[in-house]
């Protein structure tokens, strides 16, 4: 017993020795705090707050960063977080393109019979001619129609390890956050819009735009190829509108479900008829667009999308509805209706501008109570972003793989399910899932030597089939077959692909080649850890002190004191000794074993 | 001959070895008592004892019209002048409705006997937002709130003890509809990444304490409700992932599933297992049939990789010897808009079609054929069978938990639709 009070108290004289701001536990506001939204005092303000306002203005920050807000006073930090401030940005690279795109690419068709179609209706389909004579005589055209989707996929990879690498070093990390933010609400995903380009210009939209105006950017997003795409926008015309883009705008975007009618939803989608885009620019087609008196919401006129737009933010519900999903992401998922309308007013108060909301959200006695520190579960990439953040990388690790990874645990980027993107909080979490997040961890720090790049290896074994029969010498037809099984085969499998002008088994194939010709390789270095160096530098002298240094710094919810003992204990085991003087010449392997258990325990989770 | 792994013949041998595939599942984690525990609950429901509901979603809002094709109705190709499927195209099941071309599996099962066809089913005021009207399907709540799934709330009801693995949902995130109270469902996607792999020498310092939850005696008690929910799921993930992954490593099917099996081969596997699973719930996921644009090529792709697998499930159900213990039950959030839009496709529609299938089910068609041609002020078909009643059929008619009125919130009167009652 009394040994146990002996180490607590050590361990707080450890604590607070290393950072004078800091007490063992969680440090927040009191509970009276909660739905406060008056700013904290100066004095208020201590390492704990600095860090948690960091981890999530931001994706969190080694101790010496959080150190550095600390030494700020609140209204400092903040504005250097949400204002940018002091910091510069423009030195982070732009996206490097691999240089995939063919001009004859433009308009992709929808489908692949719409491309055999058109190939075999005028000769030629994606800037390739039909061979005059021969066998397969539309195959190079199907070769294409698939290299697209391969190479574009791949890229779009690409993209989103560049949007990984600026969140993980830019000095402006809420910006990249708020664009993580905006791309989980105006939610496209790559396998419909199909154009890596689309979605990199729609990025950097939300980079740009994502702490300005909610109108402007409302106005922006709607006019964006990569939103007129994913949500048929193109297809809507006069005498025929589809609904789709008009429904998601309201019911997604701006108001949420309630606040309007089918009716209204039929209106809206006739004032953006004929918006389209050319490539990658925004077109409205006139004799597409119907032009004619529209009502909307009460309001009647000759509307089109952007006057709906304006009508659409004149409703109170807009910016309730707006102003509460920013809350929920950047703070707690319970928000009160009473908190959710003075939030709401404060956007509104302020035109939609979204930076004097986040100011204020930053600043409130409610965000730093004990309702809102310690309890936001972190999504997926904000896990990885923040892991990499906190071990002090300087570029994302090519293994494991950032997309597959963060897939793997629910949340790829340029991926989102649906149109109304992730889920968030304890959706994020299942049992598998937890397993999953643990298993991130052991693949960071002890990178799998038998991992194989998924943009130079494809997992499709079909793919793999065909090419291995094709090395052989096989025919075309006699590679392409499917892989027979006991029984009957299912219908999907005899219904192959009988056109003799193309096959789209060997498309399949030879595309997937073409397509890693040309999309440059992302670079397969693992994470550049020292956690050796971490712990000699900070002068820890024994086990315990090691294990809660680590602990503080990697995570914002300690483990339970029965984890921490384990740890301990482990620790003791693995190094021999409890002296780290003794054991400094192999510490490497047993620190990323301990920081494996801490990144395995349910409270890493949290931010 | 091949060792068969089963829990029930378990052996305090086959729990230790157990410990090696799942961090925490040791022997001391996984005790006998828990499967007794688990067969306790089932044996509690005796007239279901064993019997298994496998709910199947089509996500997407699925075109019922093309799905099971009314050929015999001219109404039918004067909406649809572009995208109906030519009487030729069609499997036929009598002199009026045929099948779409792929779905060889469901016409199988209709001639057997063993697929119920369930027509117009929706419900008052219907939603035509995806989300909204699957919250709907997913609660049982129509136009109301509720934060439970009906099958979670389901489970509360069959076992209030909440003994774990007593839903699996197949998928990357939680469903609302197994959303429940008392229960944690086991939810996972891929049963081979269901395990956290950990190094040896970690096996101690991972090993959870006796008590799981609850904190030491000297710490207060868990005050953050995101973090006791965090240790809640670490629990049942404990004791889930490794029975879930043995389970995956022993089945061996020669059954082809098609080229999308759906999930419907790790539920065989569960099964085959002996998992003390009683409801299982899975989706074709990410709104596959919201076919807006150029539908048919997409759509038949769909209803055949759909078809495939749930015949296919069935016939690896007879191989397991279970056959008679499982029914599935299939449905979507909504049907389509009966005349076709000018992109070749439909768009979001109101009642739909509802399939169950199964050994004991009494095949056939129930429920009200609706009109073509009295359709709503939209041109979409009105439900003629309040969708709640399907649900009361596998509650009350197969699962046997004879009063559903609490559970669904009102009176829904189930079909006869099994052949033991």
């Amino acid at each position: 017993m009394l040994r146990r009070i002996e180490a607590v108290l050590i361990a707080a004289a450890v604590a607070t020795a290393i950072h004078p701001h800091a007490a063992i536990a969680q440090s927040a506001g009191p509970a009276g705090w909660q739905n406060d939204l008056k700013p904290i005092a100066p004095a208020d303000w201590n390492y704990d707050f600095a860090a948690h306002l960091l981890e999530r203005a931001g994706f969190g920050g080694t101790p010496d960063e959080v150190q550095a807000l600390a030494k700020l006073t609140p209204a400092q930090a903040v504005a250097r977080l949400v204002r940018f401030q002091g910091t510069d940005a423009g030195h982070l690279p732009a996206f490097d393109h691999s240089g995939i795109h063919d001009p004859g690419l433009e308009p992709f068709p929808p489908s692949r019979p719409a491309v055999t179609d058109q190939a075999k209706k005028n000769g030629e389909a994606l800037g390739i001619k039909v061979k005059p004579a021969g066998s397969r005589r539309v195959q190079p055209v199907v070769n294409e129609f698939f290299y697209w989707l391969r190479a574009s996929a791949l890229e779009t990879n690409r993209v989103a390890y560049w949007w990984a690498n600026r969140m993980l070093t830019s000095p402006q990390p809420l910006r990249e956050k708020m664009a993580l933010f905006w791309h989980g609400h105006f939610a496209v995903n790559e396998p419909k819009v199909r154009d890596y380009r689309k979605l990199l210009d729609q990025l950097e939209l939300f980079e740009a735009q994502g702490t300005g105006n909610f109108r402007d950017l409302m106005v922006a997003v709607a006019q964006d190829p990569a939103m007129l795409t994913f949500l048929d926008a193109g297809v809507n015309v006069k005498g025929a509108a589809n609904e789709n883009f008009a429904r998601e705008i309201m019911e997604m975007f701006t108001m949420g479900v309630g606040h309007y009618t089918e009716t209204d939803i039929r209106e809206a989608a006739r004032a953006f008829t004929g918006w389209n885009y050319v490539d990658l620019k925004f077109v409205v087609n006139k004799d597409q667009h119907d032009d004619g008196e529209k009502t909307f919401l009460g309001k009647t006129g000759h509307f089109d999308g952007v006057n709906v737009i304006d009508i659409i933010m004149q409703q109170p519900a807009t910016a309730d509805f707006i102003a509460g999903k920013i809350y929920r992401f950047f703070v707690r998922e319970e928000l009160s209706p009473q908190l959710q309308k003075q939030l709401g007013s404060l956007l509104r108060d302020h035109d939609y501008q979204i930076t004097p909301l986040l100011e204020t959200i930053f600043l409130s006695r409610d965000f730093y109570s004990p309702a809102s520190v310690g309890t936001h579960i972190k999504g997926p990439v904000e896990l990885a972003v923040s892991s990499y953040r906190k071990l002090g990388l300087g570029n994302v690790p090519g293994v494991p793989d950032f997309n597959v990874a963060t897939g793997a645990l629910g949340q790829r980027l340029f991926a989102p399910p649906t149109v109304a993107g992730w889920g968030s909080g304890t959706s994020w979490i299942t049992p598998g899932l937890l397993l999953e997040r643990a298993n991130f961890g052991r693949d960071v720090l002890f990178p799998d030597i038998n991992f194989l790049p998924p943009d130079r290896y494809t997992a499709d074994p079909e793919v793999r089939r065909v090419a291995d029969r094709i090395r052989q010498g096989m025919d075309i037809s006699t590679a392409t077959k499917p892989d027979g099984k006991s029984g009957d085969l299912a219908e999907s499998n005899m219904a192959a692909d009988r056109d003799e002008d193309f096959n789209t088994r060997y498309g399949s194939f030879r595309s997937w080649q073409m397509a890693i010709e040309r999309v440059k390789p992302i670079p397969r270095d693992a994470a550049q850890i020292n956690l050796s160096r971490m712990v000699l530098d900070q002068h820890l002298k024994d086990t315990t002190q090691v294990v809660d240094y680590m602990i503080h710094r990697f995570m914002r919810v300690p483990a339970s004191g029965e984890a921490r003992e384990k740890m301990i204990a482990f620790l003791n085991k693995e190094l021999g000794t409890t002296d780290i003087s003794v054991a400094q010449t192999y510490l490497e392997d047993p620190l990323r074993l301990v920081l494996h258990l801490i990144m395995s325990q349910p409270e890493y989770q949290l931010g | 001959m091949k060792k068969h792994f089963s829990f029930s013949e378990s052996s305090r041998r086959d729990l230790l070895r157990l410990g090696m595939y799942g961090i925490g599942v040791s022997a001391a984690a996984v005790p006998m008592p828990l499967f007794a525990q688990a067969a306790a609950a089932l044996a509690g429901q005796s007239k279901s004892a064993g019997k298994i509901l496998v709910v199947l979603e089509l996500s997407g809002g699925n075109d019922g019209l093309n799905t099971l094709v009314p050929y015999g109705d001219d109404a039918y190709y004067r909406l649809r002048p572009n995208i109906g499927i030519p009487r030729k195209e069609v499997r036929p099941i009598d002199d009026h409705f045929g099948f779409s071309r792929g779905m060889a599996g469901f016409e199988r099962l209709y001639k057997s006997g063993n697929l119920a066809i369930v027509h117009g089913c929706g419900y008052e005021n219907p939603s035509f937002s995806h989300f909204t009207s699957m919250a709907y399907w997913h609660t049982a709540a129509p136009n109301s709130g509720e934060p439970y799934g009906w099958v979670g709330r389901l489970a509360d009801e069959m076992a209030p003890e909440a003994p774990p693995n007593f839903i699996v949902n197949i998928d990357t995130r939680q469903s609302l509809a197994v959303r429940s109270r008392h229960h944690v469902p086991v939810v996972f996607d891929d049963p081979n990444k269901f395990s956290q792999e950990v190094f040896f020498d970690e096996r101690e310092a991972l090993k959870p304490s006796s008590e799981g939850v609850k904190p030491s005696s000297n710490e207060a008690p868990i005050a953050n409700p995101s973090r006791r929910f965090l240790l809640d799921t670490a629990q049942s993930a404990r004791q889930a992932s490794a029975l879930v992954r043995e389970a995956w490593s022993r089945y061996h099917s020669p059954v082809d599933y098609g080229i999308v099996g759906l999930d419907l081969p790790k539920v065989a596997a569960l099964i085959e297992a002996g998992m003390p699973t009683r409801l299982y719930y899975t989706a074709y996921r990410n709104n596959a049939f919201d076919t807006h644009v150029f539908q048919n090529d997409t759509h038949k792709r769909l209803l055949t990789y759909a078809s495939d697998a749930v015949a296919a499930f069935l016939k690896d159900l007879e191989r397991i010897g279970r056959a008679d213990d499982v029914v599935v039950m299939v449905f979507s959030e909504f049907g389509r808009r009966v005349p076709e839009n000018v992109n070749l496709g439909t768009d979001h529609g109101a009642a739909n079609l509802m399939f169950v299938a199964g050994k004991q089910v009494k095949g056939g068609q129930y429920g009200t054929v609706p009109s073509l041609t009295k359709m709503d002020a939209g041109d979409n078909l009105v439900f003629t069978t309040d969708f709640r009643r399907v649900y009361a059929t596998m509650i009350a008619g197969w699962l046997g938990l004879k009063d559903t009125r609490q559970l669904l919130n009102g009176e829904f009167e189930p079909f006869d639709m099994f052949r033991s009652a």
